[in-house]
């Protein structure tokens, strides 16, 4: 019963699960030699993956460009730190965000969902800027330096807690928190609901004919995505212990897209594989210069050149074929 | 009374606006170009920002090397032509065809806007560069004080707007131009070199931010992020004027920039983005063909 | 006497200075086949769009069973019962046949389901699997529109815009382009429609207008230039002068 699309995304959830294997081969490691750079380095992978996922959301289901999505993981990242410097509480800190990124999303997806394409992309991009502009700016916030002195949390389940200062244990959790992330975003793109946004990726101007408003089903794709975003911004300060307002700059945004698009735009798991790999990359390229940017900024055109559909549009169909979908002209 | 108002002008008011004249008229020629390559290839050139730097940059290098500075202008006008010209015939055409055009070629040039912003960086460094100014002095008009490199930038910026319009609109070339932005598929069976006008276009409108790069170099210094800091003034200016629009872009060039200018006077410098950026976001949603019409379409 | 499933009053619309729509009235009755003709550039194309929500117009109003229904969006006179196919195939041509048909049949399952795996709509599915098998497309239900023919995509076009079960079904020229074989299978399809279906119908091939029609609408320059039965209006001389210059 189930159609080429929902047989892509069983696809992708293969591929997740590779993804998770790994990582867990990864966490094991990592816990044997009593290793802290790298586990806090693949954690901070993750998070970042999570702000990708958002971007492919909207890039790759609803054929949104946004160059903004740092402003939602920047004000996740920001009001965490914030509530956990008040009160050391996981679930506060997830709550508060919760609600601020539903609001803030529905603003700023009010603001930019009025018009689309090139246009949209440039609105996103300026509401980003103004904001990053902004807490850079004010001193509340740390200005220029940004906050440090987020406490060690325990994140409480009831019958365990995870420390974030353990470097595996915040790892798993991480990992486990991304994946909730992924499943839920797969979930509604594989809804009648994530079909409409596939369809107005496909042919926009058909939809209202089919019997739906535009405008709703965008709006709310962007508020999903800004929810996504800023809960992994969300974890950032629970890791580092800081944050800045780097977090909210142009740069952010921008290695959001590259790792979507060179993962995979439209697959979700691309977004995970794209950010392990950009953050790979950073560390190795980065080991030999500092003038990693110029390496990854080349391989990004190459991939938007040479592979539209990133490394997942290989692999994924790949694996659809070896799960036994059909063959189709 | 009346001389209060005067000497207002005369120390405060007047300089102001000069200075939004100079930053006006070197908007208007980034965005004239960023308004070509969307009017006529409907690209969005996430990388002409760093253009902008790129002949900032060189005129860097060659004013290093001892040469003076109305040379430097000529040869970043010369230098700048190829170089676009095989971005696009290079990079740009090999996504030019795809189906999501739009998203691509933004992708593409933000990719290569981020190279070029690190290359910079690991040939020049990441401080800021200010080289000397070139005309030195200043002359004063009923008691305004006005720098003389000032004055020629705007009086340089205007002339070469105005021939840009020229061309676009009282020449053959222009003609093929508006030709090929309206309707590819005539304009090529009639005879037009569509290839190159493309190239050419894309070519034209990356030297002119380069020129406007060389201009400002002595007045804002030259450094590695400099085309990002510029690029949402010059897309704010396309879109209010109208994406394509050549007329479009020297209005709101010249209001965008004095309304800046002006309101920093009493205003926190820190709002001058957010301002800039809200008329952008009140123009897109209330009129976002923008001022004017569109450089070949409807 | 109940309201006709669709009525337009005066309506009128103008783009510059060309009145494209002007002042057209006409009211269908009930599981009707009505088809509008006119030479090119006459306004059928813009009184469909106006009817459909895709155009607001200047003057006039539209009404679907006596509601008036004048301005609205087109998902709102779609929810009112009105669907219709494009002239120029407007489907999503990346993806399958089965999947632009199940987009349109989506309609028909309550909201909540929405968010609900797409498998859990069983209600939809069927109506696809229906559409599949009257229009003769089963076979071809994974493919990508893109990669149907010509005439396969002009009868899905007619499928897409049946699927969400509407009262009035507005076609414009759904055989255009396609070979005389499938024009012949599309109009037996679309006079099977009308058993539960009003259909008003946008068309060129007179031998069609003929054999199909209950109705026809003559637009001539904007404005509706003749109304009536098809013999009728064949023998209309104001028509033939409009066809064919002087009669």
């Amino acid at each position: 019963m189930a159609d080429a699309l929902t047989r892509s995304m069983r696809a992708s959830h293969v591929l997740a699960a590779v993804l998770v294997v790994a990582a867990l081969i990864f966490a094991a490691v990592g816990a044997a030699i009593d290793d802290t750079f790298y586990l806090r380095l693949g954690t901070e992978a993750l998070i970042f993956a999570g702000l990708a996922l958002s971007v492919d959301i909207l890039l790759g289901y609803t054929g949104l460009l946004s160059l903004g999505q740092a402003l939602y993981f920047g004000l996740g990242a920001y009001l965490s730190a914030l509530v956990l410097m008040v009160t050391p509480s996981f679930w506060a800190a997830m709550g508060a965000t919760l609600i601020a990124a539903i609001v803030v999303g529905a603003i700023g997806g009010f603001i930019a969902n009025r018009v689309r394409g090139v246009y949209f992309a440039l609105i996103t991009f300026g509401m980003a800027q103004i904001v990053a502009k902004i807490v850079y700016n004010t001193r509340a916030l740390g200005a220029s330096d940004g906050l440090i002195g987020v406490p060690v949390i325990n994140v409480n389940f009831g019958i365990a807690s995870i420390s974030s200062a353990s470097p595996v244990g915040f790892f798993l959790f991480t990992l486990a928190f991304i994946v909730v992330l992924y499943a839920l975003a797969a979930y509604l793109l594989d809804t009648p609901f994530g079909r409409l946004l596939i369809a107005l990726k496909a042919n926009e101007r058909r939809v209202p004919f089919l019997g739906y408003s535009t405008v709703t089903p965008r709006l709310t794709a962007y508020v999903i995505a800004a929810v996504i975003a800023a809960l992994s911004g969300a974890l950032y300060p629970m890791l580092r212990g800081f944050v800045s307002p780097e977090l909210l700059f142009f740069s952010t945004s921008g290695n959001a897209v590259i790792t979507a698009v060179t993962g995979g735009v439209g697959t979700l798991v691309g977004a995970l594989y794209g950010g392990i790999l950009l953050t790979v990359l950073k560390s190795v390229v980065g080991s030999y210069t500092e003038h990693h940017l110029i390496v990854i900024g080349l391989l990004f055109m190459g991939a938007v050149i040479f592979l539209p559909r990133g490394l997942m549009g290989i692999v994924r169909p790949a694996v659809e074929r070896w799960l036994g979908g059909k063959v189709v002209p | 009374m009346m001389t209060a108002a005067l000497e207002y002008f005369q120390f405060v008011l007047a300089p102001q606006m000069l200075i939004g004249l100079v930053l006006g008229v070197a908007v208007i020629l980034v965005a004239l170009g960023l308004t070509i390559i969307f009017g006529l290839l409907d690209v969005i050139n996430m990388s002409h920002g760093e253009f902008y730097a790129l002949g900032a940059f060189i005129a860097l290098a060659l004013a290093s090397i001892g040469l003076p500075f109305w040379l430097l202008l000529l040869l970043v006008l010369l230098m700048m032509l190829p170089v676009g010209y095989i971005v696009e015939r290079g990079l740009i055409q090999r996504v030019f065809h795809s189906g999501e055009r739009h998203v691509t070629t933004l992708l593409l040039t933000f990719g290569l806007g981020l190279v070029m912003e690190d290359a910079f960086r690991l040939a020049f460094g990441p401080n800021p560069h200010k080289p000397a100014t070139p005309i030195a002095g200043a002359i004063d008009v009923f008691g305004v004080f006005l720098p003389l490199y000032r004055l020629f930038l705007i009086a340089g910026g205007a002339v070469i707007v105005a021939l840009v319009a020229l061309v676009v609109y009282r020449t053959r070339l222009g003609a093929m131009v508006r030709a090929a932005a309206f309707d590819r598929h005539m304009a090529a069976s009639l005879g037009v070199p569509v290839q190159h006008v493309y190239a050419g276009a894309f070519a034209f409108g990356v030297a002119l931010a380069g020129l406007a790069g060389v201009l400002l170099a002595p007045i804002y210094s030259v450094f590695p992020t400099m085309g990002r800091d510029f690029i949402l003034m010059a897309f704010t200016v396309v879109i209010v004027g109208g994406m394509g629009s050549i007329a479009g872009v020297i209005v709101a060039g010249l209001l965008l920039t004095q309304v800046q200018a002006i309101s920093s006077l009493y205003i926190s410098p820190v709002w001058s983005d957010p301002i800039v950026f809200g008329i952008m976001v009140i123009m897109l949603m209330v009129r976002p063909q923008g001022l004017f019409g569109r450089l070949g379409h409807g | 006497m109940s309201a006709p499933v669709l009525e337009v009053r005066e309506l009128s619309v103008h783009f510059g200075g060309l009145r494209a729509v002007d002042n057209v009235s006409f009211a269908i009755a009930r599981n009707r086949i009505t088809t509008v003709i006119g030479p090119n550039g006459a306004g059928k194309s813009t009184l469909f769009n106006l009817i459909s929500g895709a155009v607001r117009p200047r003057a006039g109003q539209v009404l679907i069973d006596g509601v008036d229904m004048t301005g609205q969006p087109p998902h709102r006179l779609q929810a009112a019962g009105l669907a219709r196919s494009f002239q120029i195939t407007n489907l999503f041509f990346e993806l399958s046949v089965a999947e632009n048909l199940r987009l349109a049949a989506q309609i028909l399952e309550p909201n909540r389901m929405a968010w609900r795996p797409v498998g859990a709509s069983r209600r939809a599915h069927a109506r696809v699997d229906e559409l599949l098998a009257r229009f003769g497309l089963a076979d071809k239900a994974a493919y990508p529109v893109g990669k149907l023919s010509h005439g396969e995509q002009r009868r899905l076009e007619v499928a897409v815009a049946l699927a969400c079960q509407p009262k009035v079904l507005l076609l414009d020229e759904p055989t255009q382009g396609m070979s005389h074989g499938d024009t012949e299978d599309t109009a037996k399809l679309i006079k099977s429609l009308a058993d539960d279906v009003t259909v008003l119908l946008i068309e060129h091939d007179i031998g069609l207008v003929m054999s199909l029609s209950d109705q026809v609408i003559v637009m001539h320059q904007g404005q509706k230039l003749a109304e009536g039965t098809p013999a009728e209006v064949r023998s209309n001389p104001a028509v033939q002068a409009a066809y064919f210059g002087h009669a």
